[in-house]
């Protein structure tokens, strides 16, 4: 079980590393989940019976959830580009504190949309 | 059963630079590599100030031959030095174009500083971490050629001499326990020095002479093991080492009351006397009350506060990081508290210039030999290009002998010996190796140290012989075989307390002060009696002494004033 | 101060044992060690050497961070959690296998490359401060393998590099004496060399002489990619 190896948390750059991990498997479901979803778009009841389930109050914590997977592995993503490259490798707890603040008001942003767009 | 044709037991700086030379020369000959941990865990890397070399306009050999010679009290051999000197610089330029990072001047040249005893600033260094960047650099010279091995975490018990001539040697192969014997056309010993025959000291916790002690068991000649060094500067309580670079790039040592009392003891050379002399006013201070006091006992002042954190960064950043770490003391800031401490052992396995021991294939060289530049004290930075030196040296004449050899042939009894001595015999008492060596430390730590007196050395040697009468009932109560530590230790032990017995009555048989050797009771150096090097033989018992005359060229011994 | 440590050997497999050690100011981690060796228990294997942080032998994970013993002071801590390294197989206790390891750093050919030196009449070169400033960080390593414990990379892939060698490659890639960077290059872009990094800065965190291995490998890329 060398795979393990991913889950061991020492720093909070460890702790980055798993969490794009995590986000990336659980992105790669819901887009597994999405193109059922758009499949379901050939039969109408079916399609209804889903957005009525999906589109609530109550499901809103899952999308919000989603928005948040989507803004981290995103702007992690961006960090560790900015790494790559070779940059910034002496101020990274700066590059990654601002990535954080960034996903937070990204995250916050985008589920105040989504809530605003669910209506009742 | 490992077949070489030459075996290099130790890969420090000597050992390791016997192996490049080996390996530059004939890509033929089977090198075997043989150590105690892996190579770059050596005691070398701990070298933190500086190699001396004669590379500059101002300096000249002969400058550095007579800061050497009278340094040792004139108890070195003068035409060793007069070699030695020459080969210093040449080896300096080999390491710089194997890629050591040698500190450089603004015009990309190798940059030196000066050091204690030094006429001319002829320090070559790499910031402080000389010894570290050396040994890197001939470890990865090393991993370049195709036939040297390294056979890593062996662990030397013994030496197979037959017909007047080395035939392999016997090493434990920690990772699994077992017994390997290494057949050999010659061997080249780098074992390093005794250090750890002490208790306050700046050796790592491996350097416990492995290497001399089996030499003397075999039979070989022990030369000038009475001179131990003791360097001014060991950060309390770790005795972890304030290199002399300190004092090299401005640092003053100060007491209690503020004074830089080197005024009284070298007024020239201040504090880049040699260490002998700094060690002794150091001491000296202490006793009479003018050091500081602490919860680890009185120390002196080491201050560099006045160099600025610019320069501390630059040239001793690593005794900045240590300071903080050990001591919680920032240099840029405070004065690091500092006491004298036990450091190199001038004596060891005798040989002559080439590095050549009393039996035909086995060299020795390095801090495990005495070949006699250092005599009764060195000069900082002159050991570690020593090893370069005749490390080469040791190399060629290795590589010389087994190319001329017969096959060699391990005697099947002492297969059989070996095997029974080590997993049979020791260890069935109940005696714990570790409070022997505690006790050894404690009073080597008192007799054994700046200042000696006869009646000292004496309650030393019952002590020493109380404490091998110990051994003889240690118990290992540890059976398996896989990195079996007990064992280790315990021979470790047995090790350090032949090597203790002969510094002991060495020491007590000069009755003079020489170099490093002082004695308050003969407080004087006496050329007519004791310009000679002392040489102990094995006897089972204990051991026999000789002397040696000692060979002087071109300076006859005067009075030594700093 | 409780010593809480993972042991191991062939006999009774892995376990953990609790030893209590007094404790006195200025005191590290690694004395402790020493303390239960030669007071407790003799077959205590572990590795030590210099005890001032500069020859690399006794990396182990001490609360959870590998760190070097001798430098750890025990002041910060409470009470101690000592296991060996993860990602090397253990041999005794905290003893672990380093060859895997070093054979690695051995890959990436880490030693100067010069045709033109010559061994018997070697010359001097030139080399500015500013020169040697550009790699001298990376010259640094002591091999303790705290890097490469940490590497989750090298957790997944046995064959990877890892960050102490590739560091090395960069160390000898940026000395302006050398002339071996071609063949460098070549070995660090194989398939288990810079590619297999993903930057998870690990490396970086943990190395006890704060070298950044992490930033040497993105730069090898850099240079690969020329």
């Amino acid at each position: 079980m060398r795979i393990l190896g991913w889950f061991k948390y020492r720093s909070p750059f460890g702790m980055t590393f798993m969490f794009q991990r995590i986000t990336g498997l659980i992105l790669l479901f819901y887009l597994c989940l999405h193109l059922a979803y758009l499949t379901s778009l050939q039969e109408k009841e079916l399609y209804e019976f889903f957005t009525s389930i999906t589109v609530s109050k109550q499901f809103f914590i899952f999308d919000s959830l989603l928005i948040l997977c989507g803004v981290f592995h995103g702007l992690n993503g961006l960090r560790i580009i900015i790494h790559e490259l070779g940059f910034a490798h002496e101020h990274r707890r700066v590059v990654l504190i601002i990535t954080g603040l960034l996903a937070v008001v990204a995250w916050l942003y985008g589920s105040y949309i989504m809530f605003l767009a669910i209506g009742d | 059963m490992i077949e070489c044709d030459i075996a290099i037991v130790g890969t420090g700086l000597a050992g390791m630079r016997a192996g490049v030379e080996i390996a530059e020369k004939s890509r033929k000959v089977s090198v075997a590599l043989i150590s105690k941990t892996y190579p770059i865990r050596c005691h070398s890397v701990c070298a933190e100030g500086g190699s001396a070399a004669v590379l500059r306009e101002g300096d000249s050999f002969e400058l550095h031959e007579w800061d050497t010679v009278k340094g040792s009290d004139f108890l070195a051999d003068q035409d060793v030095v007069e070699f030695f000197v020459r080969e210093c610089p040449k080896e300096i330029i080999r390491l710089e174009n194997w890629g050591c990072p040698w500190s450089r001047t603004a015009d990309g040249k190798i940059a030196q500083r000066a050091f204690g005893g030094q006429s001319f600033p002829r320090t070559v260094f790499a910031a402080d971490r000389t010894g570290f960047h050396e040994v890197h650099t001939l470890y990865e010279r090393l991993l370049s050629y195709e036939n040297v091995e390294f056979f890593n975490e062996f662990f030397l018990t013994n030496l197979a001499i037959a017909d007047g001539r080395i035939q392999g040697i016997s090493a434990i192969d920690l990772k699994n326990g077992d017994l390997e014997f290494f057949k050999a056309k010659a061997v080249i010993l780098a074992t390093g020095g005794a250090g750890r025959l002490y208790g306050f000291t700046t050796y790592s916790h491996q350097v416990t002479g492995d290497g001399i002690a089996i030499a003397y068991r075999c039979g070989i000649p022990l030369k000038d093991m009475e001179f131990m060094q003791f360097h001014p500067t060991g950060l309390i309580p770790s005795g972890i080492l304030m290199t002399e670079a300190c004092r090299g790039e401005g640092g003053y040592l100060r007491n209690r009351l503020g004074e830089r009392f080197m005024q009284k003891y070298a007024p020239e050379k201040m504090e880049l006397a040699p260490r002998d002399v700094v060690a002794r006013a150091m001491w000296k201070e202490i006793i009479e009350g003018r050091g500081f006091e602490s919860e680890h006992g009185p120390y002196i002042a080491l201050d560099l506060t006045h160099l600025g954190e610019e320069k501390i960064e630059e040239r001793l950043p690593m005794i900045r990081e240590a300071a903080i770490k050990f001591a919680g003391v920032d240099p840029v800031e405070e004065p690091i508290p500092v006491k004298p401490v036990q450091h190199y052992t001038m004596g060891g396995i005798h040989t002559n210039m080439f590095t050549e021991t009393p039996v035909k294939g086995l060299f020795a060289v390095g801090e495990c030999a005495c070949i006699s530049i250092h005599g009764a004290n060195r000069l900082g930075s002159n050991s570690t290009v020593e090893c370069l030196v005749f490390g080469r040296v040791a190399g060629e004449r290795a590589l010389k002998f087994a190319e001329n050899a017969k096959e060699p042939e391990i005697p099947k009894n002492f297969i059989k010996e070996e095997e029974s001595r080590i997993y049979d015999k020791i260890g069935k008492g109940d005696e714990n190796p570790h409070a022997i060596k505690k006790r050894l430390n404690e009073v080597m730590d008192t007799h054994l140290w700046i200042f000696r007196t006869g009646e000292g050395l004496k309650e030393a040697l019952r002590e020493i012989r109380e404490l091998k009468r110990r051994y003889e009932r240690v118990v290992i109560s540890d059976s398996s075989r896989k990195f079996n530590v007990a064992l280790l230790s315990t021979l470790e032990v047995g090790y350090l307390l032949d090597l203790a017995e002969v510094v002991a009555m060495g020491a007590l048989l000069r009755t003079e002060s020489r170099g490093a050797h002082y004695r308050l009771d003969y407080p004087a150096r006496d050329d007519e009696h004791w310009l000679k090097h002392t040489l102990a033989y094995y006897t089972g018992k204990e051991p026999r002494f000789e002397y040696l005359p000692v060979t002087i060229t071109k300076w006859k011994p005067v009075e030594r004033k700093y | 101060m409780k010593f809480k440590i993972k042991r191991f050997n062939e006999k009774n497999g892995s376990y953990w044992q609790t030893f209590e050690v007094p404790v006195r100011t200025a005191m590290t981690v690694l004395d402790g060690l020493f303390y239960i060796r030669e007071n407790l228990d003799n077959s205590l294997a572990f590795r030590a050497s210099c005890r001032m942080g500069i020859c690399g032998s006794c990396a182990v994970k001490i609360n959870g961070k590998p760190r070097l013993a001798c430098e750890t002071q025990l002041s910060k801590f409470k009470e101690v959690k000592i296991e060996p390294l993860d990602n090397f197989a253990v041999i005794k206790d905290l003893v672990t296998e380093f060859e895997g390891f070093f054979a690695k750093h051995k890959k990436v050919k880490p030693y100067l490359i010069n045709p033109k030196i010559s061994y018997e009449n070697p010359v001097e070169q030139i080399q500015t401060p500013k020169q040697l400033k550009a790699y001298y960080d990376f010259t640094l390593c002591i091999k303790c393998g705290a890097c490469y414990s940490v590497c989750p990379a090298g957790a997944t892939l046995e064959s990877y590099l890892g960050p102490a060698a590739l560091a090395s490659a960069y160390r000898f890639n940026a000395d302006s004496r050398d002339h071996g960077k071609e063949e460098r290059l070549k070995i660090v872009s194989q398939p288990n060399g810079v590619w297999r990094c993903h930057s998870a800065m690990e490396c970086s965190e943990v190395c006890p002489k704060q070298i950044e291995p992490a930033k040497a490998i993105q730069l090898l890329r850099r240079a690969t990619l020329r």
